[in-house]
């Protein structure tokens, strides 16, 4: 592990970071509200910080890096722009702590969608646009994003890339990974623009329509409104609003297929089939579930009932109603959503369909082979045989998936949070969803979560976007033995 | 600029990573899962698992686009084929098969002019004797390159306490030897490549890289103490297949050969094809034998056998019993830096021979031929400066060179110039440029893009 260097590209992160600040600067100065001066000293010390590192571990020669110092530039650069990302928070008048503003942050950058605030629009739109544009940042990736615009990471940007984008089988589009970071940056601006458009077209204004996009495409979830998207109650912008949050649930090598002239790609590709398939199936039993009992016209359940499980299973996290009021088992199912998740390569988080797939693959695998001992089989996805080991690797992330979720659960119930909250509050934030059940349900917030639950939620939301092994690896001793 | 590569072996593999640091779009075909992720674990390349004689598989390396098609499995009948069917989708591409069978020597030329799907013919082991035959001519060197269809010589040597430059500045060399500063384009430090200036010093340990007219190189080499002594016994270990061939090489040229041989059936096998070179059965690590061959008296001797470590032993023993210079063979890439400590200067590799031999035909545009040097840091190349080029018609010290870049010889027709600033290129002139790894995308830039509008 080469120290000076790890913090020398955490320092450029967040120089980077820092001059991201720019944009939310824009914003304030437009409105002229008072985020104005929070926005400019914390860009002030956020670029100061990242130069500072940048100048003090100043590297002799860039060369490979390593597997290990990629988890670890990856792990360490994530915790750090959540810190920086806070400032503005911790700055501006509507957080009182700093750990308040920390998990803003990080739920921002991690795309949950988490909130602490209690009323959303009495914050300055300068900050506001900061919460948004974080999320918009985080969703791709900030990594993957300085892969594709600094060059010097050409050579170790594979290896960042990996980190950061933990898929169990990954594309790279183009023999380069730099190449291949700038398409995915480039669809991934394109489909925000087209959002923003729409929603323009629909009538809402261009800030707005930027927030919203920003916090639609990443399946981020923050809204500039208190009532989050139901404030608008237009058939419309929840259409727009679905269709959207399902592009940004498809992985986007998919897109770019598409986009190159392949209209076939999404129907071709199985997991994308098994994840539409999902969300069909889900909204069907969850539309017939709510229609009567909360909702008269099939219409109107159809409605809220597609745009819940939409949003909860893309983990975006946006509401147009309180399914709390909805049958037990239609929460139940909007839980067990939080679980499955969108596709690997998209930027919704949760296990990932193809994880779920090849689970789900395995376990009959096992049964098969009950019945037939001898069997030679192997797990295959869209007739090609997935690699044993990839299968191991799979099998690994579920268990620890689970295990960390019941582990955190305990944490938070341990502080005297009841129990449904306890489990959902972790769901969601392992999920990168961001409202869960209970206390932390769509119209609440989690403000009232303890202090130190924050910290444990906090971990939980960095574990989930980062897919649990590169930041769970930094707690193995083996990994810090020279 | 998009290259194929069929294999991921060692060849493979390096010529991947080679390319990719010089941000070219590269793909790596292997049938191999390990040898896939060894790749793209490793290096910035695109790679696919499949065989790579397969269409489907071509096309989705994306054949089409592909300049280049490297086909280095370790199958020549896969190399073969592979050419074949890109052939079949993609005519335009240039295709290059490493075919190892002996079966072919013969058959290079026809290939190349009857069959249309294979534009090159590579065999490693004709490569790695023509490195040795270089190796050989020039005393001291470790490292020698060709341009100019010989008449111009890019040679490398290691400088030693002994040597008199040791320690002193470029421009006191001609105080210090009466003799003309020779042109050295690159010093290699401690694994550093530096491009010296006049003020920088010599070191012992340093390894000079210089450029030197044919008939002048003997000068030059006298510069640096380095002193012909013709070249009249050769021990060669190890009889194999580029024993042999080394050996009829040097039979032709009435060099007085012995060639020692493990295996004695290989060894009536050699008696046989050769005239008059001296066949031995026994092992050449045996202290015995080889005192009683006289190996004190060797002026090179040369170990070819297939085990490396059999090699490396073999030519520290000879250096130790009093033979002038060895040339050692070696395949496995990590044992290259540690040969140069162990007092073992000249190496050759079969591998790295054909990774020479095709980068030159990598290199596109007027690009003549290209060698890279000891540690791969940088790459001398030979090409055609064409009217349309840039280069053309103005003094060197006014043409704004890339960094890293130096025009090292200019050949007009019979002529070879050494520049100077005040050189000017000509149309039609034969440039020869040492450029640093950095560089290459750019010097490549300057010498083929202009040229193919035109």
């Amino acid at each position: 592990m080469r120290w000076r260097f790890i913090l020398n590209i955490v320092g450029i992160l967040i120089l980077f970071l820092g001059i991201s600040m720019i944009f939310p600067l824009f914003f304030g100065f437009y409105y002229k509200d008072q985020s104005v001066i929070p926005l400019l000293k914390s860009m002030g010390i956020t670029i100061a910080a990242g130069f500072l590192l940048n100048i003090c571990f100043r590297k002799q020669r860039v060369d490979l890096i390593s597997h290990r110092e990629g988890m670890a530039i990856v792990a360490i650069g994530w915790t750090a722009i959540g810190l920086f990302g806070a400032l503005p928070f911790y700055l501006g008048a509507e957080f009182s702590t700093f750990v308040d503003a920390f998990f803003e942050s990080v739920s921002g950058f991690t795309t949950t969608g988490s909130s602490i605030l209690t009323n959303i629009e009495a914050v300055s739109k300068g900050i506001l646009f900061w919460r948004s544009f974080i999320q918009w940042l985080g969703g791709m990736g900030i990594i993957v994003l300085s892969v594709a615009i600094l060059p010097f990471l050409g050579v170790g940007g594979m290896q960042l890339y990996k980190a950061e984008v933990p898929s169990p089988v990954p594309d790279k589009l183009k023999p380069r990974i730099r190449d291949t970071a700038m398409i995915l940056w480039k669809v991934y601006a394109l489909i925000s623009l087209a959002e923003v458009i729409l929603l323009m077209i629909g009538g809402m204004d261009l800030y707005n329509a930027l927030c919203h996009s920003f916090t639609t495409m990443p399946t981020g979830g923050f809204s500039t409104k208190n009532a989050s998207i139901a404030h608008y109650d237009s058939v419309y912008f929840d259409s727009v609003i679905i269709f959207f949050m399902l592009l940004a649930g498809i992985n986007f090598s998919l897109h770019y297929q598409f986009l190159r002239g392949k209209p076939l790609a999404f129907w071709r590709d199985s997991e994308c089939r098994f994840f539409l398939g999902a969300v069909l199936v889900l909204i069907v039993i969850v539309t017939f579930n709510i229609y009567g009992t909360v909702y008269e016209t099939i219409g109107r359940a159809l409605r809220f009932g597609a745009f819940q499980v939409v949003s909860i299973v893309t983990t975006t996290g946006y509401a147009t109603a309180d399914y709390e009021l909805w049958p037990v088992m239609s929460q139940l199912i909007l839980l067990l959503c939080m679980f499955l998740g969108a596709s690997a390569g998209s930027t919704g988080g949760g296990m990932k369909c193809l994880r779920v797939m090849l689970y789900l693959k395995y376990c009959y695998k096992e049964l098969f082979s009950l019945i037939h001992p001898h069997a030679v089989k192997h797990i295959k996805i869209g007739g090609e045989t997935v690699p044993e080991d990839v299968v191991r690797s799979v099998l690994g992330f579920m268990g620890l998936y689970i295990g960390l979720f019941a582990f955190s659960s305990v944490l938070i119930a341990s502080m005297g949070v009841d129990f449904i909250t306890s489990i959902a509050a972790v769901a969601a934030t392992i999920g990168n969803i961001g409202p869960g059940l209970g206390m932390v349900g769509p119209v609440d917030n989690y403000a009232q979560i303890p202090y130190l639950g924050k910290w444990v939620l906090i971990w939980c939301m960095l574990l989930g976007r980062l897919e649990i092994y590169t930041v769970i690896i930094l707690l193995v001793p083996e990994f810090w033995r020279k | 600029m998009k290259v194929i590569i069929v294999g991921a072996g060692e060849v493979g593999f390096h010529i991947a990573s080679h390319l990719a640091l010089e941000n070219k779009d590269v793909v790596v075909i292997d049938k191999d899962p390990a040898a896939i992720r060894y790749v793209s674990d490793n290096i910035d390349v695109q790679t696919i698992n499949g065989s790579g004689s397969s269409p489907v598989v071509l096309v989705e390396a994306g054949i089409k686009e592909a300049e280049i098609l490297l086909a280095v499995t370790n199958s020549d009948e896969t190399n073969l084929v592979a050419c074949l069917v890109a052939n079949i989708i993609s005519s335009s591409t240039k295709k290059v098969a490493r075919v190892r069978n002996s079966d072919y020597d013969e058959y290079h030329d026809t290939f190349r002019d009857h069959a249309p799907h294979i534009d090159t013919l590579i065999n490693p082991e004709i490569e790695v004797v023509k490195t040795i035959e270089r190796l050989m001519s020039v005393p001291g060197a470790v490292d020698v390159g060709e341009f100019a269809d010989g008449r111009v010589k890019f040679v490398g040597i290691h400088i030693d306490e002994s040597v008199r430059l040791a320690g002193i500045r470029l421009s006191e060399i001609y105080e210090m030897t009466g003799k003309k500063s020779p042109l050295i384009a690159a010093v290699i430090r401690n694994e550093e490549l530096i491009i010296p200036r006049g003020n920088d010093r010599l070191m012992a340990g340093d390894l000079v890289y210089f450029i030197s007219e044919e008939d002048k190189l003997l000068d030059t080499l006298a510069v640096f103490d380095k002193h012909v002594e013709p070249i009249g016994r050769v021990l060669i270990i190890g009889g194999g297949r580029i024993g042999f061939r080394l050996a009829n090489l040097l039979e032709e040229n009435s060099v007085y050969t012995k060639i020692i041989e493990k295996d004695s059936d290989r060894c009536t096998e050699l008696a046989e094809q050769l005239n008059k070179a001296v066949v031995l059965h026994g092992d050449g690590t045996d202290q015995e034998l080889l005192s009683e061959e006289n190996i004190q008296d060797m002026d090179v001797v040369i170990t070819l056998t297939d085990d490396e470590e059999t090699n490396i032993l073999a030519s520290l023993l000879a250096k130790r019993m009093g033979a002038r210079k060895t040339i050692t063979r070696i395949t496995k890439f990590s044992y290259f830096p540690l040969m140069s400590m162990i007092g073992l200067e000249q190496v050759v590799s079969p591998r790295l021979s054909a990774i020479n031999t095709i980068l030159q035909h990598i290199r596109r545009g007027k690009v003549l031929s290209a060698k890279s040097i000891k540690n791969e840091q940088a790459e001398v190349m030979e090409a055609v400066a064409l009217e349309t080029s840039d280069i053309v018609g103005k003094p060197l010290k006014k043409i704004s060179f890339p960094k890293g870049v130096l025009v090292t010889g200019i050949i007009r027709q019979d002529e070879v110039i050494i520049p100077s600033g005040e050189s000017v290129i000509e149309p039609e002139d034969r440039i020869i440029i040492f450029a640093k790894r950095q560089a290459i995308p750019k010097i490549e830039k300057i010498l083929a893009v202009k040229l193919e509008y035109f």
